[in-house]
């Protein structure tokens, strides 16, 4: 197995061109149409965006939709989506589309937010390089991601489960290169990173790992 | 000040800092110019005062311009600047006339530095103007609009927009600010920078200094806020909202802030604060120099709460500000303050006098739970809003005009 590669990644967010929307209905009608992008903006890379991580809800709709709309139902239905099982966005799409509709049926939900309390579509553009650095054996891992940057943890952690072999971190997919080490892909997949902050979730994987061992 | 990244670190890791500089590697001797209006007195020059340091230090060779005008032309660009914040005003011929005329002057002197540059920013609507009197430029032009400019006065945006939209991108505080553009239009919200006087750590000496020189009591919870004397910071609803707190308990208040030499609207402000203030001897209304940026760490430091109570608002760095020092913010529900005030973690947004009078006592009433609001307060700003996040994502955007590809995923 080879070294591990280093990546790092920078995020800058920009306008998507779309009108925003003030309820329920033209939220629905605009994701719809929205690019794939706006979509994974809104709930994958909101961990790179700053803004305070809103302690209750970790994808935008659902931050919304409490805090702007005061719908604590549909906040709960969104807020539970997680979008990295979702290897098309396009389910994802159907998935969020569904439980507008859904609650759109319920009833009178027409409740418009208050002005500049509108949902703004946005999206990223992401730049990625190699840091140059390398780690040689998974004994280093654990040191390694401790000095990571949190675009590296970004990169690595969270975006790398929509790149092939998707649904899995690239640590994960290095260390099983390595079968003595079978333990700490096992530990990694139990961290249940929507909880945490870039920063809290590198303590976290350095932790996990320390504690987990080698088999 | 001369200001190196290395000086970061222990703000900082180091990871953050080695972050930027192989972002800055991959830029080096790209010629980058900043232009504004003013080199000192508000935000802006603020924050060029760091950027422009710190950008040739991770390699990029880069530059200040400030452009000159005329007392006249600064009283259209205030205009302009209350115009785009929804201000209703109207700007005549004549005002628009002077406004293209004192572009062309400093056209004139800084068109071989505009058109050489890789990278030119200009800094809000008083250059904006240069694009269109560099006909020769090389680079990629962006035009930065700081202000709030979500519910222009329409004619106002009419007759600017045609100087903006020749721009390769443009860069707002947030998407609320954004107008519609035929170009691509970026999200970079501003930010601190924690080694300045105005946000250093301080010595107690220093702050019992500053309390003895403005005769604060230190028996009475204080509040300050920290602004221009602008009308839309509405230092009239700040003491309004004092007045309701002080009928219920002792308590005072500083308004203190600075003119810039691009707001000639300032006196008549501060005068209607003063005529307000008159004969309360727990009200503390200072005009404070251009470089009393000491004086104003350590009122934020000496402060109980800071209050930003701002009916518009560009990004309101004095919020940063008054969070990186650990103080819960208690600010109006506008612009880039909804960034920052978290209701129960970093503060609370306020939409009226009775509002703020209401969050005012709450605190102070739950001492414990504002040492903590404190306490995330500062690590927020830590995460998000201190400078080097603010170059990361300049050198970003940088990469991103740079590069050939138009995919949301950018290797470099």
């Amino acid at each position: 197995m080879g070294d591990f590669i280093i990546q790092d990644c920078t995020l800058l967010t920009k306008t998507s061109g779309m009108f925003a929307a003030i309820n329920l209905r033209e939220l629905r009608d605009r994701l719809v149409t929205c690019r794939q992008d706006v979509l994974y903006h809104h709930f994958c890379e909101t961990p790179l965006v700053p803004s305070f991580d809103n302690p209750d809800y970790h994808n935008d709709f659902a931050a919304w939709a409490l805090l702007q709309l005061g719908d604590r139902v549909l906040a709960e239905r969104l807020g539970i989506i997680n979008p990295y099982i979702f290897y098309d966005l396009e389910k994802l799409r159907e998935q969020v589309l569904d439980i507008l509709d859904e609650r759109l049926s319920e009833g009178l939900f027409a409740t418009s937010c208050q002005p500049g309390g509108e949902f703004f579509f946005t999206e990223a553009v992401t730049v990625v390089f190699d840091t140059g650095l390398r780690i040689t054996s998974p004994e280093k891992l654990p040191e390694a991601i401790g000095r990571m940057t949190n675009g590296s943890i970004y990169f690595h952690f969270l975006e790398a489960r929509r790149r092939p072999p998707v649904g899995l971190d690239d640590f994960s997919v290095w260390l099983s290169g390595f079968p003595s080490h079978e333990a700490w892909c096992s530990a990694l997949q139990t961290v249940d990173f929507v909880f945490y902050s870039l920063a809290d979730l590198r303590e976290e994987l350095v932790r996990v790992l320390e504690k987990g061992g080698a088999s | 000040m001369t200001r190196f990244l290395s000086s970061y670190e222990g703000v900082v890791s180091a990871n953050v800092i080695s972050q930027l500089r192989q972002l800055g590697s991959r830029l080096a001797g790209r010629r980058v110019v900043h232009v504004n209006s003013t080199r000192e007195g508000g935000g802006v020059a603020e924050i060029l005062d760091w950027m422009v340091p710190l950008m040739r230090d991770v390699g990029l060779d880069a530059q200040w311009e400030v452009i000159e005008g005329n007392s006249e032309f600064y009283s259209v660009t205030k205009k302009f600047h209350n115009g785009l914040q929804g201000f209703p005003v109207t700007i005549s011929s004549r005002e628009w006339q002077t406004y293209r005329e004192v572009n062309e002057v400093n056209a004139a002197r800084l068109r071989p530095v505009l058109e050489e540059a890789d990278f030119v920013v200009i800094h809000d609507p008083q250059p904006a103007a240069l694009l269109g009197l560099c006909p020769n430029r090389k680079g990629k032009w962006i035009w930065r609009g700081h202000i709030d400019i979500s519910r222009p006065t329409r004619s106002v945006w009419r007759g600017l927009r045609p100087f903006v939209t020749g721009y390769d991108a443009s860069i707002f505080s947030m998407c609320q600010f954004a107008q519609p553009l035929p170009h691509p239009q970026f999200l970079i919200p501003p930010s601190i920078d924690p080694l300045s006087p105005k946000n250093m750590d301080l010595d107690p000496e220093e702050l019992t200094s500053v309390r003895n020189q403005y005769n604060l009591d230190p028996g009475k919870p204080l509040l300050v806020q920290i602004s221009r004397f602008d009308r839309f910071k509405d230092p009239l609803g700040v003491l309004a909202a004092y007045r309701l707190v002080q009928k219920v308990q002792p308590v005072q208040l500083v308004l203190a802030g600075g003119g810039a030499t691009d707001d000639p609207e300032g006196q008549e402000v501060l005068d209607e604060v003063l005529e307000a203030a008159a004969g309360d001897p727990d009200i503390h209304v200072l005009l404070l120099p251009a470089d009393a940026h000491r004086t104003i760490n350590a009122l934020q430091r000496l402060a109980d709460i800071a209050i930003q109570k701002s009916t518009r608002e560009g990004f309101g760095l004095t919020v940063t500000e008054g969070l990186w020092k650990g103080k819960p913010v208690i600010g109006g529900d506008t612009g880039g303050i909804r960034l920052q005030v978290v209701n129960y973690h970093t503060g609370f947004l306020v939409n009226t006098p009775e509002g703020a009078a209401h969050r005012i006592r709450f605190l102070l009433h739950h001492e414990a739970l504002r040492s903590k609001m404190g306490i995330r307060a500062r690590e927020f700003v830590r995460e998000h809003f201190l400078l080097t996040r603010q170059l990361r994502e300049y050198l970003t955007l940088f990469h991103i005009l740079s590069s050939q590809e138009n995919s949301s995923t950018i290797y470099i």
